[in-house]
């Protein structure tokens, strides 16, 4: 599906939140890299998607009902191999018709586990005065504790965009720190423009909140999507 | 977006003026403006209220449609219920811009909101420009024009000079603009837009922007227009490739978060956002009122300096540690002198004279070690910025100080130099004799900091 028809569909179900699927469909159409995926709707489309995608997994449930996944067990992690997979599958169908019982269930995505990194967080709202607002921070204590983030607004440029990664207090991490390597800072760059030309070209997209985003030495993953969309 | 200069010539050098609500009852509104506007403005002035015929030596007209030419400008200063109707007659006649000085609309609400709106049509139908309503207008010194409604002795008018001021609050203006005429500081043109109908901060930034009689803009606003972000940033990009911008954000406290459906919603607040975007578009960020000015001080006689090493020359020590320490606060370095350049000074200095930087001539240094100090340092090409601490009161110190680091700052372009002093009558005479050749001069040495810092940004701002 392209963008536009992923968009509409969630809107046409009344949904304001893209799957985490549809969610990573829609960034990879902008060259942001989402790990490999697959979305697993029976155990047979589970056993196909579970030789599809790299390992280790991560199974999470897809449900247009849950907002928390991981507080109705509905994540699982560091699946080596696709017996891994099965029981893991079970486990979290289990788990939901125990804890959330009459949930929507769209099925189970099967997610490659993108290496640990420096965890960063890029988002992207609308705004009354600047329409298009992005964002960009460290994750954990620094966004949550510090809120050490930068903004910047329409109409952006990809120099704007590596500019705001310096512009946070700990930039200093990102140019490697205590023996830890520097960041690929034009991966993320790439990050936060790609989101910010998706929200451009879609007016439907009203946020995005990519956190974390795995950072590297050399490249960027994004390791969880929320993508709201509206008339 | 629009890519030629807005026309808002005629809002500042119109060939005519019509002041509606003109009064001649001294202490009135309409007395105000008319006696600003014929003490100074040297194009024609149409003062219209039906009540007067022929007052303090001008003829009166009952209404904008008996004046014998189409008045470039309205200044409409009456109840805010007869505006329609005015600025109607003034479209009729063929005006191209109107300042709307009443209040009583937007600001006051839902009657007030319908008269704005009417009169927004009618500006739109006649195609007129509006600055206002519920405004003080504009002033331009170069051709004595004044809309505020604030005599000459109670807002003194500064001197004329190359900073513009952009401001969404008229009474703040008013008081500041009376402040600058008290501290000598120079200003070109001003403007307060009140309610915003029409013309709003956006549109003066790129009208100031393309004015080449100013060298710096100050801009106080509360909140841009609701879509306008846009516009202002790719405005703002522009002028700021050319002339330095500073801004003062009222209202950084009012509003909070969003309503927190994402991590990047919760952060999101207002002035979060407003932060990035200045610094997107290149506008320095002032926190207070006079560190607008002392920044803007510095940027009016603008000299691009080649890096951010500062070089102190004092004959205080306390002001020059003050100093390091505040410059080191803002990212400037104030590296310690080379050895080749520190054996030069000490060849000429006695050994109590500090030469590592700052270079302290200590208390009893004459105008000849600071000439002999700057000369040496200037040359040496280790100085980006200078910074000339003067304390005045030892009387080993001459006034022609002033001239002395005037003369030398004018022969060396390409180094930006900042000067301190403190103290009463003595420093304020030397604050005259340095400022009058346009070099900035600061009363303590964390105001200075705050310039230098100013400086030193804007050479990265182009």
């Amino acid at each position: 599906m392209n963008p536009m028809e992923i968009i509409d569909k969630a809107l046409s179900q009344g949904r304001s939140k893209l799957l985490e699927n549809e969610a990573y469909d829609l960034l990879a159409k902008y060259s942001i890299p989402v790990p490999e995926h697959c979305l697993a709707r029976n155990m047979e489309g589970l056993q196909a998607c579970s030789s599809k995608v790299t390992f280790p997994h991560a199974l999470k449930i897809v449900s247009p009902d849950i907002v928390h996944k991981s507080d109705v067990g509905g994540v699982i992690i560091g699946l080596r191999n696709i017996n891994e997979d099965i029981n893991a599958y079970r486990k979290i169908v289990e788990n939901i018709s125990r804890k959330a019982p009459g949930t929507r269930i769209e099925g189970v995505l099967v997610q490659q586990m993108v290496p640990e990194g420096l965890e960063v967080i890029v988002g992207g709202i609308r705004d009354r005065f600047f329409d298009i607002v992005v964002m960009f921070g460290l994750g954990g204590i620094f966004v949550e504790v510090l809120h050490d983030v930068s903004f910047r607004v329409s109409p952006l440029t990809y120099r704007d965009a590596l500019e705001m990664l310096d512009d946070i207090k700990a930039n200093k991490v990102l140019y490697g720190f205590r023996g830890m390597p520097p960041r690929d800072r034009e991966a993320l760059a790439k990050i936060i423009y790609g989101i910010y030309q998706l929200m451009e070209k879609h007016r439907n997209i009203k946020e995005i909140d990519l956190n974390p985003v795995m950072s590297y030495e050399h490249g960027a993953y994004i390791a969880d999507a929320r993508v709201i969309v509206g008339q | 977006m629009v890519n030629q200069r807005p026309d808002l010539e005629p809002f500042f050098n119109p060939s005519s003026i019509a002041i509606v609500g003109a009064s001649p009852k001294k202490g009135s509104l309409g007395r105000a403006i008319l006696d600003n506007l014929v003490s100074r403005y040297r194009g024609f002035i149409y003062p219209v209220n039906p009540k007067y015929i022929d007052e303090l030596g001008l003829k009166w007209y009952s209404g904008i449609k008996e004046i014998p030419e189409p008045p470039e400008l309205a200044i409409i200063a009456v109840k805010a219920d007869f505006v329609p109707g005015i600025l109607e007659e003034a479209g009729m006649k063929g005006s191209k811009a109107a300042i709307i000085i009443s209040g009583g609309f937007a600001e006051s609400g839902e009657r007030g909101r319908q008269l704005q709106e009417e009169a927004s049509n009618i500006a739109r139908k006649y195609n007129i420009r509006v600055i206002g309503p519920n405004c003080i207008g504009v002033y331009n010194a170069l051709v004595g024009l004044d809309t505020f409604f604030l005599p000459q002795d109670r807002m003194r008018r500064p001197p004329r000079g190359p900073i513009a001021i952009i401001s969404q609050s008229g009474a703040f203006l008013a008081s500041i603009m009376d402040w600058a005429a008290l501290e000598g500081i120079g200003i070109a043109k001003a403007v307060n837009f009140g309610n915003k109908m029409d013309v709003d901060e956006v549109d003066m930034l790129e009208y100031f922007g393309w004015d080449d009689d100013i060298r710096v803009i100050l801009m106080y606003i509360e909140g841009l227009k609701p879509g306008r972000g846009k516009d202002f940033i790719e405005i703002a990009k522009r002028v700021t490739s050319r002339k330095p911008v500073i801004l003062l954000k009222g209202g950084k406290t009012s509003r909070g978060a969003r309503a927190a459906a994402s991590h990047t919603a919760a952060l999101a607040g207002d002035y979060n956002v407003l932060k990035g975007a200045l610094k997107q578009a290149r506008i320095l960020e002032s926190d207070e009122v006079l560190d607008l000015f002392d920044m803007g001080k510095a940027l009016a006689n603008l000299r691009y300096p080649r890096g951010k090493r500062v070089v102190i020359v004092t004959n205080a020590g306390g002001p020059g540690v003050i100093m390091v320490d505040n410059l080191i606060r803002y990212g400037l370095e104030v590296p310690e002198l080379s050895k080749e350049l520190q054996e030069k000074l000490k060849s000429v200095f006695p050994p109590r004279v500090a030469v590592r930087n700052p270079v302290d001539l200590t208390g009893d240094a004459s105008n000849e070690a600071y000439e002999k100090a700057l000369t040496t340092i200037v040359e040496s090409g280790e100085a980006d910025i200078i910074v000339v601490i003067a304390l005045m009161q030892p009387p080993v110190l001459k006034i022609e100080l002033g001239d002395l680091i005037a003369d030398i700052a004018w022969s060396h372009h390409n180094i930006p130099f900042v000067v301190v002093t403190m103290g009463s009558d003595i420093a304020k005479q030397l604050e005259e004799r340095v400022e009058g050749r346009g070099i900035p001069v600061y009363n303590f040495p964390e105001r200075a900091a705050r310039a230098v810092y100013a400086i030193a940004h804007c050479s990265k701002c182009r």
